[in-house]
């Protein structure tokens, strides 16, 4: 068999359902020695306790969640909402138990049927208060960067005064890119062989243009034009607030634009790499959709870095790297290593002349999506990522790297190192190159230094 | 997708010995693991052929390389280098053991209140293996809340002269329940919960007050003794923690090593992979090979079970390190046939009529036991008439057929030995040399 055979066979063999996975558990508490919240606090007993060893006495988990006809059976273990849902314990497990999986799931049973607290549902509406706060950006910044203000907001709605928030934009995304095209003059949409959709996320579309620019730029120099349909939030921050049944209209709504644009065979490209793994494998685990559109959809998703080694490992990525001399200190987010793909920022960095890229190996920044912005879990998550931040800041770095929004955010609000997505760092690798080339003497210096870093 | 000279499928004992050679050899390793079992579920301890009735471990290793099919009829002469080996690799991660093979055979007490005969033990677990002086007494010193530890019980259990095997035996046992500072409201708490507490150094000084004050006072009379502690005594700084205790009780502290999970076992795990990864290896815990890739008798790449599709990486050479029937390594089916998970090797095993003794505790096991692959003297897998499968597959630990090692208590030394000379042979075959201009494994340090 090819390596191109194994990769075509790749179609996950049906997904086991995450509840009957306990009966694979072992009790051997493997999972509980890993999780980063039971490590700093009391409060949380452990995967193991709230996961399998509860989910024999959790009762319907063969409906979905939410569905009509679901009993309203409490959890036997309340302490699972303390859970971040990183995903340390299921990747640790010999025996195969999806245990975040199922604890996510349990949280939203016993969160069905009752009205959200607002702040948890709050929390969830990333495009509401994406919207609102791009309308009104000034306002919306000066409040959220506001001391007295933030305390209020802890008191009224229990989001820590301390937790990380970026600035919001000054338009969206999807109304800068559309302004682009415009100005651009961009009617046609090529092949899937010269094109792919980009899905930006949250993020991007209300705090973080220069993320998608970094994507945009690196993809179309290797040759691929973009294209940006309309999308809703992937729902991850639904889902990790227990609010399925409002996820699952997001992920619908996406999937019914993605799908079309999957059947067509380009691949959907993502930069944040938490939402790339919802729509690979949250919609159908979590969320239970299981129709052909998700599993379409989930097979033509790539994360940028993953789509990029791709790209590099046909021999097709454009490798014209210029020097960057840095050290760069990189942690790889919960989300990627729910992805199963290694870290591929890691390998492409390593293209990059003079780059000193290393691996904080560290296993949870502690900001979990929105776990860590809440008042009573913030002391928890900055425990969490304490040894990580403390390293960082050790490496003496200007500037650290890592795939996932709010983990960049966390780390740096935590450690003062400034976070970038990788994207941006290649992007940076390809400028530095192309300013090189102008000026050929100086790069030929540049180049002639040999790395003492092996 | 990324490339590896050695690619480990596994992350125990074997398989991370394994990769710690071939790295040192100069390789790009990457380990790949379902989880962790052989590190989390051991002692932390070394079993090199604790075989009842023999003096030493070196008699017990000659005795099994004598037996037919048995690993260590290949890998007597690597047991010795591979051990020292080892040993300076964790020593210099702040992880040291005491013994060898030529020392004799000890019982060291268990914490179910047996003993079982060891020769290579971490310093901590040492203490509890040398043989007992007349007037020496024992204490064992439980933690209140601590469900996994029942001095009492264990004191019973090594009161009776028949578990020390006629061997040298403390004069008295006692048990002693101490509680310690900030845990009186705790009714569960777990063996890494504790050790996570004495890395604390302020902490830990005012448990050691504590534990000093309930083993002076412990009513057994003064004199010579030790006290068995759980093995909770330190995850990250368990030499200072040792260290502290040793300076600072009355009693010659050692620990006992308690059901899963280890806390010995995890420091060796760390060690190990701090290791690994100072020489430049990676390793990734959580996930399951979906499928290999061959050409002809070459394995080309292997590809893990990811999001949406597998995630590949393309493998110089494989080492097979998935820990047997207790690793997962081999299943059985309904009908009783075995299966090898990763390439689908031919197996070794009895009928399945043949699996087990009449006897639930025939002291030479089961013969399911000795089931595994057939490997030549390179550690290449055969088929039944002696060629080998694949040129670049080596077959390690656990998953190599012929040793019994419940009771012959061989793991770690065919582990390591195996493990040692796997990693080595498969870059001295092909070199250090790099696949084709394709991303390294890692970023270059």
């Amino acid at each position: 068999m090819t390596i191109a055979e194994l990769v075509r066979d790749a179609a996950l063999a049906a997904l086991e359902p995450v509840g009957y996975s306990a009966d694979e558990c072992l009790k051997c508490n493997v999972c509980n020695t890993v999780c980063p919240v039971a490590r700093v606090t009391d409060l949380f007993p452990g995967p193991k306790y709230v996961g399998p060893q509860a989910a024999r006495f959790r009762v319907g988990r063969t409906l979905p969640i939410g569905a009509p006809g679901t009993p309203k059976i409490l959890s036997p273990d309340l302490t699972v909402d303390w859970c971040s849902g990183c995903g340390c314990c299921t990747a640790a497990c010999p025996a195969g138990v999806k245990v975040a999986e199922m604890n996510s799931q349990s949280r939203a049973r016993m969160k069905a049927g009752k009205l959200p607290k607002l702040r948890d549902w709050g929390l969830g509406q990333t495009d509401l208060t994406g919207r609102l706060g791009v309308l009104f950006s000034p306002l919306a910044n000066w409040a959220l960067h506001n001391r007295p203000v933030r305390r209020v907001m802890e008191l009224a709605v229990g989001i820590h005064h301390e937790a990380p928030f970026p600035r919001f934009s000054k338009r969206t995304f999807q109304s800068a890119w559309k302004r682009r095209q415009k100005r651009l003059g961009v009617t046609t949409i090529p092949g899937p062989e010269e094109a792919v959709v980009y899905f930006h996320g949250c993020s991007v579309n209300y705090y973080e243009p220069d993320v998608a620019a970094a994507a945009i730029a690196v993809l179309e120099r290797n040759g691929y034009q973009v294209i940006v349909p309309p999308q809703v939030c992937c729902g991850l921050p639904l889902i990790s607030n227990g609010i399925y049944g409002e996820a699952r209209q997001n992920a619908h709504k996406n999937l019914e634009i993605l799908a079309g644009y999957a059947r067509k065979g380009y691949k959907i490209v993502g930069t944040s790499t938490s939402c790339t793994h919802t729509i690979k494998a949250e919609y159908r685990e979590m969320l239970d959709i299981r129709d052909d559109d998700a599993t379409v959809v989930a097979d033509a998703t790539w994360d940028i870095c993953e789509f990029l080694l791709d790209l590099h490992d046909r021999g097709k990525l454009d490798s014209s790297f210029g020097r960057l001399d840095e050290d760069l200190p990189y942690h790889a987010p919960c989300q990627l290593r729910s992805h199963g793909i290694g870290m591929p920022a890691l390998d492409l960095f390593a293209l990059v002349p003079g780059l000193r890229a290393r691996d904080m190996d560290h296993d949870c920044c502690g900001i979990a999506g929105t776990y860590g912005m809440k008042k009573e879990k913030y002391p928890i998550a900055m425990a969490v990522g304490a040894p990580l931040f403390e390293k960082v800041r050790a490496s003496g770095a200007t500037e650290a790297a890592c795939d996932s929004e709010t983990c960049r955010w966390q780390i740096q609000a935590a450690s003062g190192v400034r976070t970038r997505h990788p994207v941006e760092i290649l992007q940076s690798a390809y400028l530095a190159g192309d300013a090189a080339g102008d000026a050929v003497e100086g790069g030929a210096i540049a180049a002639g230094d040999g790395s003492s870093a092996a | 997708m990324p490339n590896a000279d050695v690619v480990v499928v596994g992350a125990g004992v074997s398989g991370l010995t394994a990769a710690l050679a071939a790295a040192e050899a100069g390789a790009r390793v990457q380990v790949l693991a379902k989880g962790h079992t052989g590190t989390h579920w051991g002692s932390g301890g070394f079993d090199v052929a604790g075989l009842p009735g023999a003096a030493t471990p070196r008699a017990g290793l000659r005795a099994l390389a004598g037996r037919p099919g048995h690993p260590y009829a290949h890998l007597q002469g690597d047991v010795d280098p591979a051990l020292e080996w080892i040993r300076t690799i964790l020593t210099a991660e702040g992880l040291t053991y005491e013994g060898g093979l030529d020392s004799p055979l000890q019982a060291a007490p268990t914490s179910i209140g047996g003993t079982r005969p060891v020769a290579i033990l971490p310093t901590a677990q040492a203490a509890g293996a040398r043989p007992w002086t007349a007037g020496e007494r024992l204490l064992v010193c439980g933690i209140t809340g601590f469900k996994d530890f029942w001095p009492d019980a264990i004191a019973a259990g090594l009161s009776h002269p028949g578990v020390w095997g006629g061997g040298s035996r403390p004069d008295r046992v006692d048990a002693v329940t101490v509680e310690l500072p900030g845990l009186a409201a705790r009714h569960n708490l777990s063996a890494v919960e504790l050790a996570r507490r004495f890395d604390d150094a302020g902490w830990r000084a005012a448990a050691i007050d504590k534990i000093a004050a309930a083993v002076g006072g412990g009513g057994a009379g003064a004199g010579p003794g030790r006290v068995a502690l759980p093995a909770v005594l330190g995850l990250n700084d368990h030499a200072a923690v040792f260290d502290e205790l040793r300076r600072r009780l009355p009693l010659q502290p050692f620990e006992l090593p308690l059901v899963p999970p280890s806390v010995p076992g995890m420091r060796l795990y760390f060690a190990l992979r701090a290791a690994l990864i100072r020489m430049g290896g990676r390793v990734r815990i959580g996930e399951s090979i979906a499928s290999v890739a061959r050409d002809g008798k070459r394995v080309t790449a292997v590809a893990t079970e990811a999001a949406a599709r597998t995630s590949t990486v393309r493998a110089g050479a494989l080492v097979l390190a998935t820990g047997g029937i207790a690793g997962g390594g081999i299943v059985a089916d309904n009908a009783g046939h075995l299966h090898e998970t990763v390439l689908d090797l031919p197996i070794e095993a009895p009928e399945v009529a043949d699996w087990l003794s009449r006897d639930a505790f025939d002291p030479d096991g089961h013969p399911l036991e000795a089931a595994g692959i057939r490997a030549d003297a390179e550690l290449r897998p055969v088929d039944r008439s002696g060629r080998p499968v694949f040129e670049n597959v080596r077959v390690v630990g656990s998953m190599l057929a012929g040793q019994r090692s419940l009771h012959e208590r061989c793991r770690d030394g065919v582990a390591i030995a195996s493990g040692r000379r796997a990693g080595r042979a498969l870059v001295a075959a092909k070199g250090p040399a790099a696949a084709p201009s394709a991303p390294a494994g890692s970023a270059k340090r």
